[in-house]
């Protein structure tokens, strides 16, 4: 089990998560062992909520030079 | 040839069966290929041509030398680089052509040649020509190979767009994007998408997009067009952009039924902009779901092993509470047995009743041997009444007492314990723990 206490990538979250339910669900893990398990998948399962809300409401658009400018009226111009 | 050399070269003049030697006009062969260049030349100043490609080979200057042939005849022909440039095909031997050119005169050679400025494929339009002869060539290069393509991220970070701000493929996608993820970071790169320079600007921006930190999914395309308007998706350079985005990248071209290059190399195909947008979050949804599932199940199965601990750790008490009152019970058990077995050890009491008796016994030496000999029979049926007492020395004597399992009653009747009951059994040294295994009844 990794205990690294952050978790930098969606996916790696959700592969740790299922791996912690197959441990808890056939696993007759100890109780200090089950228990931790469980405090990090509670912990991952909040970290992929939050990651499912937390991006940012944004467009920009990379210019030639590669600079990237905030463009949330594109929208209404392309809309019009 | 020898129909060249019937054409006149100058005004046919008489010649008299003997012209002097002075008057015979000797051309230099150069001043005759010369001539015939410059009538050829005029002759065939545009001319189109049919034929079949053969022995053609681009050389290191860029041009293209090649012979045209029908089954009877053929020509040798160039098409300088600037021409074969401009093809989007590429001509191969065995090619059914039409070419458009001059006939000229290689004077180093005298060598006549077809000079042409361009060649379209017969049958067959050139663009689907170029279309077949592209995929054929990556497909052989195994850009299309299925395990090259990449799958989507989870959860997009930013999404990137490469597309012309102008058409209605940036509007499309932006629109699906906030109505299906509103939080969605989208990074644009504008790019021409139709028009000559469009495909390396295209290039150019998937490289620029891949590179932007955070970026891990990227739709290029646009909207609907003729096959010409959508012909940048069908240009290597962008294909061979797509194939190197360091990124998964959606096509996006057109509508549902105009498939481009672009879509074969693509990491995923989408049949509009639209779609690939929603393609690109159509699994938070799932994921939203799928970690619901997750979390409960991660829940449901700690409870359980809670539970199945507390409940172990009950049974583990109430055996443990069993254990400590059968242990103290057991104490208290033998504390009583012993004090009894002290209480009825009649052995001591039988010690000092001898004393007396055989002090009594001596001061009755001088009774009479009736009442002696009857006084030693009470003695001795006194001793044998209190030995017979005395638990211990029937023990001694190989019989046993049986107990019940706590120790608490003798057992003298058989019918008052079961099968497989547990009896305690105290010999004159030690003690068993048995199982009633039979019983009989007298």
């Amino acid at each position: 089990m990794s205990t690294d206490p952050t978790v930098k990538d969606f996916e790696a979250a959700i592969a740790e998560l299922e791996s912690i339910v197959k441990k808890l669900e056939e696993g007759d893990l100890p109780l200090e062992t089950s228990l931790q398990l469980y405090e990090r998948g509670v912990q991952l399962s909040r970290f992929c909520h939050s990651r499912l809300e937390e991006a940012e409401r944004r467009i920009e658009v990379l210019n030639e030079r590669g600079q990237l400018t905030s463009s949330e009226n594109l929208k209404l111009e392309s809309e019009k | 040839m020898s129909s060249l050399f019937d054409l006149p070269f100058e005004e046919p003049r008489p010649e008299p069966a003997a012209a002097p030697p002075a008057a015979r006009r000797v051309l230099t062969v150069s001043d005759l290929n010369a001539r015939i260049r410059l009538l050829l030349e005029e002759q065939f100043i545009e001319v189109w041509v049919e034929g079949e490609l053969s022995n053609s080979k681009v050389w290191n200057t860029g041009h293209m030398y090649f012979t045209l042939k029908d089954a009877t005849a053929q020509i040798r022909g160039v098409m300088f680089r600037s021409a074969l440039r401009a093809l989007r095909f590429k001509p191969q031997d065995g090619l059914r052509v039409i070419a458009r050119g001059r006939v000229s005169v290689y004077d180093q050679k005298g060598e006549y040649q077809l000079v042409c400025e361009h060649l379209e494929p017969e049958g067959l339009g050139a663009l689907q020509l170029a279309f077949e002869q592209l995929k054929q060539r990556l497909q052989a290069a195994g850009l299309f190979d299925p395990r090259r393509k990449r799958p989507l991220p989870a959860l997009p970070r930013k999404i990137g767009v490469v597309t012309s701000l102008d058409g209605a493929a940036v509007r499309d996608i932006i629109q699906v994007l906030r109505r299906r993820h509103p939080n969605a970071h989208i990074v644009i790169r504008p790019t021409r998408v139709q028009g000559d320079g469009a495909a390396l600007d295209i290039a150019r921006a998937l490289a620029a997009i891949g590179r932007v930190p955070g970026v891990d999914v990227v739709i290029v395309g646009r909207g609907g067009g003729s096959i010409e308007d959508l012909w940048a998706f069908n240009e290597e350079v962008v294909a061979r952009a797509i194939a190197g985005c360091p990124v998964p990248t959606i096509s996006a071209v057109g509508h549902e039924t105009d498939v481009t290059i672009a879509d074969f190399v693509a990491d995923l195909r989408a049949p509009t902009p639209s779609a690939a947008a929603e393609m690109v979050v159509a699994r938070k949804d799932d994921f939203c779901a799928h970690i619901d599932r997750l979390a409960h199940r991660v829940q449901a199965a700690a409870m359980a092993r809670l539970h199945r601990s507390e409940s172990r750790l009950r049974a583990l008490e109430a055996r443990s509470g069993t254990l400590r009152g059968q242990v103290a019970a057991r104490q208290r058990n033998y504390q009583s047995l012993w004090r009894a077995l002290e209480r009825f050890d009649l052995r001591r009491r039988l010690g000092r009743v001898r004393t007396r008796l055989v002090a009594a016994d001596g001061r009755l030496t001088g009774a009479s041997d009736r009442s002696r000999h009857r006084a030693d029979g009470r003695l001795r049926a006194t001793a044998a009444r209190l030995d017979a007492l005395s638990p211990l020395a029937v023990l001694g004597r190989g019989y046993a007492v049986c107990w019940n399992a706590d120790r608490t009653a003798v057992v003298r009747d058989a019918a008052r314990v079961a099968d497989g009951d547990r009896v305690r059994v105290t010999l004159a040294r030690g003690e068993l723990d048995c199982h009633v295994i039979d019983r009989s009844h007298d």
